[in-house]
């Protein structure tokens, strides 16, 4: 009997707690999304007032990319904290809004950027700037079934550009294949006759080069690929291939690496071989402080890369309006007084004036109409961007920024080539 | 106290606080907003990854540095098998398998090694692992990693998906987590207390210390594995990223600030792992780094046996119990060593709120890890004495 009454009264515990907090339950979840999802389509949206406008960023703040993950953070919030400074932001509705940013850190983590991403999608109005592949992967599909914009991240992955896989997100700088592909059309629109030789990282970042590469140069009679050799990313030196390379007696080298090291002892190897091509280097590795100068460049008779921005370390920088107006802001709204290191500050100055031709055209205060008019931008020349590139949204599969100059190398820094030779 | 000790012990009471527990576990999600229990949810995926870790560490005491390498693995096989349209039973079955015999085939030539050998080859793991998950990109979807979406909630529940993955993960690790305890309490939990003070006498009692090394090893791997699935559920996205090695030093770290060799230890480090990067955000994302360290060295200075030792602590600073208190003095001062030390003397029971000095001087210190910076496995005894 005594068995019985215990087990009783444990049961009535049970029971009687999961009762009240059954009743608990069905009050608190359930207001709180009915409040929400009675929403008429002209509500506005989270994140946005009649006077304010709230962006979240994800990325990298501590760890090894901070240095590029900070400058993410200090372009946007340097330009909407001039913007702000002057009365903020009229609309596209009439009202004037002034913007917040609000930035967490994701440590280059995928994981800590989806929770970043869940903790900020209720009270941001929109997601924008954060750096990294992985790391904005591994929220792209919450965003798209939450309806949250994922817009003008800086990453050159193509699935973020393809609105049929992502129609709430978008790249803001060019992929992988636009940069192979504009130095594939520089080399052939050149007159002369050429052998290229290939060495490129064996992942998506190599590959994505090679195939850019590869199309622009389809059909062009006087470019043959001699030699194409991999690397992995992993490996700690490429004698092996260069050597193998110099012996094709190419004349124009595609070296698609993303590893500094490797880039630095190509460039020295290579003049050991006494082979002098012509060199094709990513944007990311092609930096003449850090890269070129230590790796003997001016040997060759021309390294190439790619660009769309300004580089802020150019002698000639701080020397132009817009460019003085950028280092003046970053110090003053965004706490970064030093000259960055990084184009990821120039370019996510450059997502903050995008947004605002998008905020100028906007009439609803809805992530609808935001991404509408995200996706109308075209010919819209932002601040610091080099003579021939331009933001353009309109094209499906291309980021915001596709066109990308091809630049040459003259001992200083980068001037643009205008052909080849 | 000793009536409220009473009281708790009562057969029907006990059943009770699992019953209420089991009710508020099951209510908690459809209370909470989505965000709460996004986070919830990966607090029960790192839990597990720690539990798994404090098999083979805190129980056993061999080094392991590689425990990302096996959720890494859960996550990769649950992302292809569920790309594939593969059953989710079988998926999860495989999430499980293929780590564990990962493990056990690393464990089989590594347990031979002693002590920081083990630690060496670990460290192996997650640094191999990067590497190969971009390398087989057919698998992994290479450097830009995959996504799996399984775990939006079914249409018949009627609950919100965020809910419908608490639920998930909620009973899978339930499920694990009685499983462990059970084993670390039993005989097997025994043994691994036994290879862990001292493989001499492990070895005189008829206890294979290589056997239960691998066993160890193989069950952390598998539990890694289902870490890997539950990550998969509630991140829905794996890339080598997941696999880096840092995340293995992390994972460590909240294995000892949550309490090393415990249950309960093990849920308070998927906490930590979760929460304080969270955390270190609110008060400053540009300081996250150095926000986590300073956390770090302040919970190890104010709690070495972990944030589980917690009671302990107050237990004491109320007076203490006898025999209880000295032994945690010493453990205040001597770090990780002497909690395990202790645990180990009790065989696996380490529910008991009452420590007492191991038998034998652990010599577990030099095993226990980069973290534990006072190795001295006399001053427990020391302590003992004053």
């Amino acid at each position: 009997m005594s068995t019985l009454r215990k087990r009783m009264r444990a049961t009535t515990i049970v029971a009687g707690v999961g009762v009240v907090a059954l009743l608990v339950a069905g009050c608190a979840r359930g207001g709180d999304e009915g409040g929400g999802s009675s929403e008429g389509p002209a509500d506005a949206s989270p994140g946005i007032t009649d006077t304010e406008i709230t962006l979240g960023i994800t990325t990298p703040l501590s760890g090894a990319t901070a240095g590029p993950g900070t400058c993410t953070v200090a372009g946007i919030t340097a330009y909407f904290g001039a913007r702000n400074a002057e009365g903020g932001i009229e609309f596209g509705d009439g009202k004037t809004r002034t913007v917040k940013i609000n930035a967490l850190d994701d440590g280059y983590d995928p994981q800590k950027a989806a929770a970043n991403f869940e903790q900020l999608k209720g009270s941001v109005f929109a997601m924008t700037s954060g750096l990294g592949t992985p790391t904005n992967r591994s929220w792209r599909e919450a965003a798209t079934a939450d309806e949250v914009p994922q817009v003008l991240i800086q990453t050159g992955d193509p699935i973020f550009s393809n609105q049929q896989e992502s129609p709430w997100s978008l790249g803001f700088v060019p992929i992988y294949q636009n940069e192979g592909a504009a130095f594939g059309e520089l080399l052939a629109s050149s007159s002369g006759e050429h052998k290229v030789a290939i060495l490129a990282q064996n992942d998506d970042y190599g590959e994505g080069y090679v195939e850019g590469f590869k199309e622009a140069i389809e059909g062009a009679d006087n470019i043959e690929i001699v030699k194409e050799l991999t690397y992995e990313a992993t490996d700690t030196t490429v004698d092996a291939q260069l050597t193998e390379l110099a012996g094709s007696g190419a004349d124009v080298f595609f070296n698609a690496m993303s590893i500094t090291p490797l880039v630095i002892s190509s460039l020295q190897k290579a003049q050991q071989l006494n082979w002098l091509p012509s060199w094709f280097l990513p944007s990311n590795t092609s930096s003449p402080g850090a890269i070129l100068e230590p790796g003997g460049a001016s040997a060759f008779p021309g390294v190439y890369t790619v660009a769309f921005a300004q580089s802020a370390s150019a002698p000639t920088f701080a020397e132009s309006e817009e460019g003085a107006t950028f280092l003046s802001d970053l110090a003053e709204y965004a706490d970064y007084p030093d000259v960055p290191a990084f184009p990821h500050c120039v370019w996510s100055y450059q997502i903050g004036a995008t947004l605002e031709q998008v905020f100028q055209k906007m009439t609803e205060p809805t992530r609808d109409d935001f991404m509408a008019q995200l996706r109308s931008i075209s010919d819209f020349v932002a601040p610091l961007m080099l003579e021939g590139t331009a933001v353009d949204t309109t094209i499906d599969g291309d980021p915001a920024v596709s066109s990308v100059i091809v630049q040459k190398y003259n001992g200083k820094g980068y001037a643009t080539a205008e052909d080849f030779g | 106290m000793s009536a409220a000790t009473a009281f708790f012990s009562r057969t029907w009471v006990r059943w009770a606080v699992v019953g209420v527990i089991a009710v508020v576990l099951i209510v908690l999600p459809l209370i909470f907003d989505a965000p709460t229990n996004s986070t919830l949810a990966r607090i029960g995926v790192f839990a597990v990854a720690v539990l798994g870790l404090n098999v083979v560490m805190g129980y056993t005491g061999q080094v392991s540095l590689g425990q990302i390498f096996f959720l890494g693995l859960g996550a990769y096989v649950t992302a292809y098998g569920v790309n594939e349209g593969w059953n989710i039973v079988l998926v999860f079955i495989l999430a499980i398998l293929l780590p564990a015999v990962v493990g056990l085939l690393v464990a089989l030539a590594a347990a031979r090694l002693g002590g920081l050998a083990i630690a060496m080859v670990t460290i192996a793991l997650p640094i191999v692992g990067v590497p190969l998950a971009k390398r087989l990109s057919e698998f992994t979807g290479g450097s830009q990693g995959t996504s799996a979406r399984f775990s939006s909630a079914p249409e018949w529940t009627g609950l919100y998906d965020d809910q419908w993955q608490l639920y998930v993960v909620i009973a899978i690790p339930a499920a694990v987590f009685v499983l462990t305890r059970n084993l670390v309490r039993g005989k097997f939990g025994r043994a691994f207390a036994i290879v862990k003070e001292n493989e001499a006498v492990a070895s005189s009692m008829g206890i294979s210390p290589y056997r239960y090394k691998v066993l160890a090893f193989t069950i952390a791997s598998a539990i890694g594995g289902v870490a890997g699935f539950l990550y998969m559920v509630v991140i829905q996205y794996t890339s080598p990223e997941t696999l880096a090695f840092h995340h293995s030093i992390t994972l460590l770290a909240s294995m000892v600030i949550g309490g090393a060799a415990s249950i309960l230890g093990s849920l308070i480090g998927g906490a930590y792992y979760v929460l304080v990067p969270q955390l270190t955000n609110i008060i400053d994302p540009n300081l996250t780094a150095v926000l986590q360290g300073a956390i770090l060295l302040l919970v190890l200075f104010i709690l070495p046996g972990g944030i589980v030792s917690l009671p302990r602590l107050w237990r004491r600073s109320r007076g203490g119990r006898g025999l209880g208190s000295p032994v945690a003095a010493g453990a205040q001062t001597t770090g990780i060593a002497t909690i395990e030390g202790t645990r180990a003397s009790h065989a696996g029971d380490y529910a008991s709120p009452v420590g007492s000095a191991p038998a034998v001087p652990p010599v577990t210190g030099p095993e226990s890890g980069p973290t534990d910076k006072s190795p001295s496995p006399e001053s427990p005894e020391k302590r003992q004495d004053t």
